[in-house]
């Protein structure tokens, strides 16, 4: 029978220059890899894993423009001629005046906490991040989500469930005063929401709002081209617009950011503080020669520099993230095809199943979204992450936090995997699903201080 | 017959540099508020500002970028360099950051604290910010002799033992965070530290049960010295001499910058259990997960191969004598040089070249910016305005030398330079009975030699 033509499927806007093999491995040495790491993906030695999807950040292939680049560093340790490539590219590309790199974004939000917080303040956001959040605390500051409630609902198809609940930061500002809030946080997509948008209404009324009580936005631009996407393909005005000019308008409603280039920009390392603020800036100069190096090059290598000036422009390119955010969304739909229950809508940069429906007889004590990563590994040696309660962590009193999401991050790093990956990873996930009622919890058999899901170890209980 | 050293290697990728006239470099060094930190590095001809970092890498060590696995955790990369570093310190702990100081601030932020002191040979200036940044306090005890800029002692760089008892007993061995042992001795003119010296301090740590740090961000050069002036040493490779001296040490922070023949990273190592799980939580946060510590996996590659390559006996040969080239040559023509040459710099003495320019009014900087705008060479004040400080009324307490550093990156520059930048100090030599310096205009809190600006007496 001769197929009909139906959709005309999208193809990456790139092809292959160079290749970096991989290893494929048995079921018997998964089940004693994972056992040996602890049961956390995070544990694994790359070598024994097949295909990667544990994070999007610094994972990402290079294009041959960036590798030139790369050759074309400055390594001179003041005054590096790549450090003003890159203060152009951020300036021309996203707005913001002043820009302190940073070996990568933790750094960043090292830096603007300790510049910004103050000992008993406030940081409204939407949603936490795990590292953004940490130095919130260290700097002696609380953070308050104020996302709308809808982004809680892994079932909710709301198209923007990065928006910010402004009835929720009127409250805050009843409460504590706009004097105890230095700063409300936006995270363009939001990650521990699933990877989802902000729109450009919310962000305009939130501006307005803000401005009127005198505080801050500050922006996490990590991924701003790949919210900047979504709201070019679902907010009414912006469909003639280019991912370009809505990032830059996106920038342009927020005071200042902090951005780990390891994700939109295209890069492995790197990071920046920007601020429009010249105070701000100023201090920002001078701590990072204590953290991180001298303000021109911010303990990056001049090459690392050049790439991220690169690699900020080819991220703003509209069939760049139409492939990107299309490959994304191809294995959520195969997923979906399996009966497997993800996060909607599907998120930009990873695909979130809900651990909860997926192990239902599970309780969240026996860390359903934990469990769940190490039997895709066993499975098939694809490598996922947890993002539910180990990830959450404890409060500062030592409670647990209980998150309502309990996810596991399928993360799709840029250009690196083809769609037949893609398959090879749905068709795994559909095979865990099938055994879905044999599988068994974890318990804690060792856990840090601070950001216990990297280093956590477990045991099947 | 003479023989010219000439390189263990050859020159396979290059970098165009450009050459600038007098008055433009006078323009440049104007706007850059008479601070060479602040230069565009185009306008610099020969740039020897720091030789950390700017290193120039080896075939080998492109060729790891290239194999570079950027997986967050786990990598490929981070199993090599882990490999190498425990083979070189027989520490368990090994902890990547994105340069030493990170590995300092994780390190010295948990030893540190108010109250607490930390004792060395000498501190670097990150070292000590990084210190005082906690809290605590930094002392230098070097010994009396070596204050003097040309009394030619074979390890200039020792600590003095008399002076670390007594300081240990001063503030008590309960105060005392840890003893900083940093090889080669940077602030104090690149001079190496014996091994016997090491092994006292290890002694004296010992009786008091204190800690004993190795910043060895160049002990591969220190490491030379070793083999060629102490006994009992002619006979061991470069490595084992190195392993003998992290053999001695609880903790190893380095700088990969240097001897680790890289543009980016940085090493903390550690023996104890509590302090590595401790140091580990503060890396995650602060610098990255404990299989990247904020480094690519191509850099961590390069790292691995390049601290193998730093211990090759032609390298080290052509490296130190490369070095002691230009300080020699300097000193023939009668400038005031710190003898004897160390390992990775020559320091001028600026307060005996330029003896006409208070002190407050900085010399050392001074022939910084004349060296630059004669030559388009660029250098670093390693005097009053890096270490000096103020009193309650607000004068200046100068450091001890006024010198200026011109220190040599890592198989960059041929001997032409070299040679170019010797033919420049005779321009200096006109100058060297100027009247007046600088002042300073602007000044940050902290380490305020990045980012000072000054003005022309």
């Amino acid at each position: 029978m001769i197929k009909k033509l139906q959709k005309r499927s999208w193809a990456e806007p790139y092809k292959m220059k160079m290749v970096e093999l991989l290893k494929q491995t048995t079921r018997g040495q998964r089940s004693r890899a994972i056992k040996a790491a602890g049961y956390n993906t995070f544990l694994l030695k790359s070598e024994d894993v097949y295909i990667d999807l544990l994070t999007d950040s610094g994972t990402n292939a290079m294009s041959d423009r960036q590798w030139s680049a790369l050759m074309l560093g400055d390594e001179a340790y003041a005054g590096s001629n790549s450090y003003y490539k890159l203060e152009k590219a951020v300036q021309k590309f996203y707005g913001y005046k002043y820009l302190v790199p940073t070996h990568q974004g933790r750094g960043a939000e090292n830096i603007l906490s300790r510049i910004l917080i103050r000992k008993g303040d406030v940081v409204p956001g939407n949603m936490y991040f795990t590292t953004t959040r940490l130095h919130q605390e260290l700097a002696g500051g609380t953070f308050e989500d104020i996302i709308i409630d809808e982004a809680h609902d892994p079932t909710n198809e709301f198209p923007f469930k990065g928006n910010v609940d402004l009835e929720k930061l009127t409250r805050l500002i009843k409460k504590h005063g706009a004097k105890k809030i230095p700063y409300v946080s936006i995270a363009t997509n939001v990650n521990m929401a699933g990877g989802q948008p902000i729109s450009m209404k919310n962000l305009k009324e939130l501006r307005k709002f803000t401005k009127q009580h005198g505080i801050r936005i500050i922006h996490d631009m990590t991924r701003v081209a790949e919210n900047a996407y979504f709201i070019q393909q679902r907010e009414k005005g912006y469909e003639k617009k280019s991912v370009k000019d809505i990032v830059k308008e996106i920038c342009s409603l927020t005071d200042g950011a902090t951005m780990s280039a390891k994700k939109d920009a295209l890069v492995n390392i790197g990071g920046f503080m920007a601020t429009n603020e010249w105070d701000v800036f100023e201090e920002a100069r001078n701590l990072v020669v204590i953290y991180e190096g001298l303000h021109t090059y911010g303990g990056l290598a001049g090459r690392d520099m050049e790439a991220i000036a690169v690699g900020i422009e080819e991220s703003l390119n509209d069939r760049h993230q139409q492939a990107r955010i299309g490959q994304v969304e191809y294995l959520g739909q195969q997923l979906e095809s399996y009966g497997i229950p993800i996060v909607k809508p599907i998120g930009g940069h990873g695909v979130f199943v809900d651990a909860k429906a997926f192990l239902p007889h599970l309780t969240q004590d026996e860390f359903p979204a934990q469990t769940l990563a190490a039997e895709l590994y066993i499975e098939s040696g694809v490598r996922t992450m947890e993002r539910g309660m180990v990830s959450a962590g404890r409060k500062p009193n030592g409670e647990n936090y209980y998150p309502k999401l309990e996810l596991v991050r399928f993360t799709i790093p840029r250009r690196v995997y083809t769609q037949a990956h893609m398959d090879v990873v749905a068709e795994s996930a559909a095979a865990v699903f099938a055994r879905r009622n044999k599988i068994r919890g974890l318990k804690v058999v060792y856990e840090p201080k601070y950001l216990r899901f990297f280093q956590a170890r477990f045991e099947r209980k | 017959m003479k023989r010219t050293l000439a390189e263990p290697f050859k020159i396979k990728m290059v970098e165009p540099l450009r050459v600038t006239t007098e008055s433009h470099r006078q323009q440049a060094l104007q706007t850059a508020g008479y601070n060479p930190f602040l230069l565009n590095s185009d306008d610099v001809f020969i740039d020897l500002l720091t030789d950390s970092g700017t290193g120039a890498m080896s075939e080998r060590q492109w060729a790891g970028m290239m194999q570079g696995d950027e997986s967050y955790a786990g990598a490929r990369s981070w199993k090599h360099l882990e490999t190498v570093v425990k083979q070189l310190t027989g520490m368990d702990y090994i902890l990547p950051t994105h340069q030493g100081r990170a590995a300092e601030r994780i390190l010295y932020g948990i030893l540190g604290g108010k109250g607490k002191v930390f004792l060395s040979n000498t501190h670097f200036d990150t070292t000590r910010a990084n210190i005082e940044f906690t809290g605590a306090s930094a002392f230098d005890l070097m010994p009396d002799q070596a204050l003097d800029l040309e009394l030619e002692l074979p390890f200039k760089g020792n600590i003095d033992l008399k002076k670390l008892e007594e300081a240990i007993t001063h503030h008590r061995p309960e105060n005392v965070a840890a003893v900083i042992m940093t090889v080669t001795n940077n602030s104090a003119g690149g001079q190496p530290v014996s091994m016997e010296n090491i092994r006292a301090v290890r002694t004296i740590c010992n009786n008091h049960n204190l800690m004993l740090v190795l910043d060895g961000c160049r002990i591969a050069e220190n490491s030379y010295f070793i083999k060629q002036r102490e006994a009992g040493y002619s006979d061991k490779t470069y490595e084992a001499i190195a392993r003998e001296m992290l053999g001695l040490c609880d903790a190893f922070v380095m700088s990969a910058k240097k001897d680790g023949m890289v543009n980016m990273g940085g090493l903390l190592c550690l023996r104890d259990d509590k302090l590595g799980r401790e140091c580990t939580n503060l890396l995650i946060i602060s610098e990255g997960f404990t299989t990247y510590g904020g480094l690519s996996g191509r850099d961590m590659e390069a790292m691995a191969i390049g601290l193998t390559e730093v211990f090759d006996p032609d390298y080290l040969h052509y490296r130190i004598r490369s070095t002691a080239y230009l300080g020699e040559h300097l000193r023939k023509k009668g400038i005031p040089v710190v003898w004897p040459i160390g390992g990775h710099a020559v320091y001028v003495d600026a307060k005996k070249l330029y003896n006409q320019i208070p002190v407050h009014q900085y010399p050392g900087q001074m022939l910084v910016c004349d060296l630059y705008t004669k030559g388009g060479i660029r250098c670093v004040e390693v005097g009053s305005v890096m270490f000096g400080k103020y009193d309650e009324n607000k004068k200046l307490i100068p450091a001890a030398h006024e010198l200026v550093r011109l220190a040599i990156p890592r198989r960059v520059y041929t001997q032409s330079h070299i040679d170019y930048t010797i033919e420049t100090f005779d321009d200096i030599l006109e100058l060297r009975h100027q009247p007046r310096g600088l002042r300073i205009v602007y000044e940050p809190p902290m380490l305020r030699h990045f980012t000072a600006r000054f003005e022309r007496l």
